[in-house]
């Protein structure tokens, strides 16, 4: 086998080392590569932050489950931590099963590093509840209809939180953090249907189908995979809100070590391809 | 008539609910309110369903000792443990059930749920390797595209040059986006076809039994 047949054929067991010493090596040696908050990161920030303190809540919904955990959890860390110190109350939901115990940890850690928020006055976690998209129907009618109770047991109308907040109106912005379906569903009934303003955190993998959205004006903003997160995070820095470890820009390092190594792949195998091709043509021609 | 009455109850429902969506009344309201409910409740049945389908074809498959018929005795274990500590675990002093229930959902579903997600990594690389090769102008089209979206979600492009990001997110809102609407657009006239079909008993494959 020459060269050229080597370059275009690389075993794949190669590969796989490869991408895993890209992605082992940079998370125990974090390069702290800079971060470049785009337009629709910036902009859902934004919509987050002119929300007024001790007010009107922002509606988190966790759709997540841990296969989409190392993407969407950052984000969810970094939202809601950007919401303990503003004081701006936060709602959390799921409509995935797994995503309740997810949030759950993450309040938990994260309202330690808050010791002046306290639960039902500050934030309420409603929890999961089964129906997908006749849950977010039914939060635009009336949410103490949807969730009589919150994820602990604690009747709804005991929250001093909640005492006016009756459905969407009284929503100023729903974020769902998703790598799935759940965010057509969000932008169809609470959007369309019931006025609500959407934003969303998705998988990078699924970013490039929700574009039309976002151009339409029926989403706010974006937070793109990993790096959005590390976005957010960046943000909650630059403005002082935070100064907890930023896990999501820790692996983004990795991300974008994978993401040249890969680009390296196809260049090598690309030339060793046209090379053969090349070659091949010339013993034809003769 | 157990054909009949379920298509009666569709037809009726349908035409219903597609004429209170333009009656702003108050009974109107109640109605649409009352009926999401219902299938809220309906929703949680099916739950039941597919926990009592999910059992019965792993019980089969023990049985019957088909092949890998042990992951099958796994995956009942795991149901069964989950669903008594999360159940369980909600009455009084067995507090520790639901401990334990989080700590079984944290340290080994979560891992194991990441960990698959994860080996997605080595499987795209390898694959991006193989089947990215200029073959044709369209597939180097496709590869540069797929390189400035690439370079443009690292740090690394803004790095290289400021304007990559705004080239990837161009290639995302234009081209991208004029497919990505077609697409929308056909599946949402598609979808309100359906939807017409069902109302109107035209499709009946929602029945079951083969459309006999």
């Amino acid at each position: 086998m020459n060269i050229w047949e080597k370059m275009s054929k690389i075993d794949r067991r190669i590969i796989y080392l490869m991408v895993g010493l890209a992605v082992i090596i940079p998370l125990i040696f974090p390069m702290n590569l800079p971060s470049y908050p785009s337009k629709y990161a910036i902009k859902l920030y934004n919509e987050v932050d002119k929300i007024a303190p001790n007010n009107q809540p922002l509606l988190v919904s966790a759709d997540y489950s841990p296969s989409m955990m190392p993407e969407l959890h950052p984000m969810f860390m970094a939202i809601a931590r950007h919401c303990f110190a503003k004081k701006i109350r936060l709602l959390v939901t799921t409509l995935d099963p797994n995503g309740a115990a997810l949030a759950e940890d993450a309040l938990l850690k994260i309202s330690k590093e808050y010791p002046d928020i306290v639960y039902g006055r500050d934030y309420v976690m409603l929890g999961y509840k089964p129906g997908f998209f006749t849950v977010i129907m039914l939060l635009g009618e009336s949410i103490i209809k949807a969730y009589p109770k919150d994820h602990f047991g604690t009747p709804l109308a005991q929250l001093p939180m909640m005492a006016n907040v009756r459905n969407y109106a009284d929503i100023p912005l729903v974020i769902t953090l998703c790598g799935s379906k759940a965010m057509d569903s969000w932008v169809i009934y609470a959007g369309t249907r019931y006025h609500a303003k959407v934003g969303y955190g998705n998988t990078a993998v699924a970013s490039a189908d929700y574009y039309p959205w976002l151009q339409s004006g029926q989403l706010v903003g974006q937070l793109n995979g990993l790096k959005g997160a590390s976005e957010y995070e960046y943000l909650n820095e630059k403005n002082g809100y935070t100064k907890a470890p930023k896990t999501a820009s820790k692996g983004m390092d990795a991300v974008a070590i994978v993401h040249l190594l890969i680009m390296a792949f196809i260049i090598i195998g690309n030339i060793g391809f046209f090379a053969l091709r090349s070659k091949s043509k010339q013993q034809g021609g003769n | 008539m157990k054909r009949q009455i379920p298509l009666m109850i569709v037809l009726f429902l349908g035409i219903l609910l597609t004429v209170q969506f333009f009656i702003p009344s108050n009974s109107s309201t109640v109605f649409y309110q009352t009926v999401i409910q219902w299938y809220l409740i309906i929703t949680g049945f099916t739950i039941i369903l597919a926990v009592g389908s999910l059992v019965n074809h792993h019980n089969l498959k023990i049985r019957r000792r088909k092949e890998h018929w042990w992951n099958s005795i796994a995956t009942i274990t795991g149901v069964v443990v989950m669903a008594l500590l999360g159940i369980l675990g909600k009455i009084e002093g067995l507090g520790w059930m639901m401990d334990l229930y989080r700590k079984l959902f944290k340290y080994v579903q979560a891992p194991m749920d990441s960990a698959m997600f994860a080996i997605l990594a080595f499987y795209m690389a390898s694959a991006s390797y193989r089947a990215f090769r200029a073959r044709s102008k369209e597939a180097l089209l496709l590869l540069i595209s797929g390189f400035i979206v690439m370079l443009g979600v690292v740090p690394f492009g803004a790095y290289l040059w400021r304007a990559i990001p705004d080239i990837s997110e161009w290639i995302l809102m234009v081209p991208n986006m004029a497919s990505k609407r077609g697409i929308l657009l056909g599946v949402g006239l598609g979808s309100a076809a359906t939807a017409l079909k069902i109302i109107l008993g035209i499709e009946r494959s929602w029945l079951g039994g083969g459309g006999k």
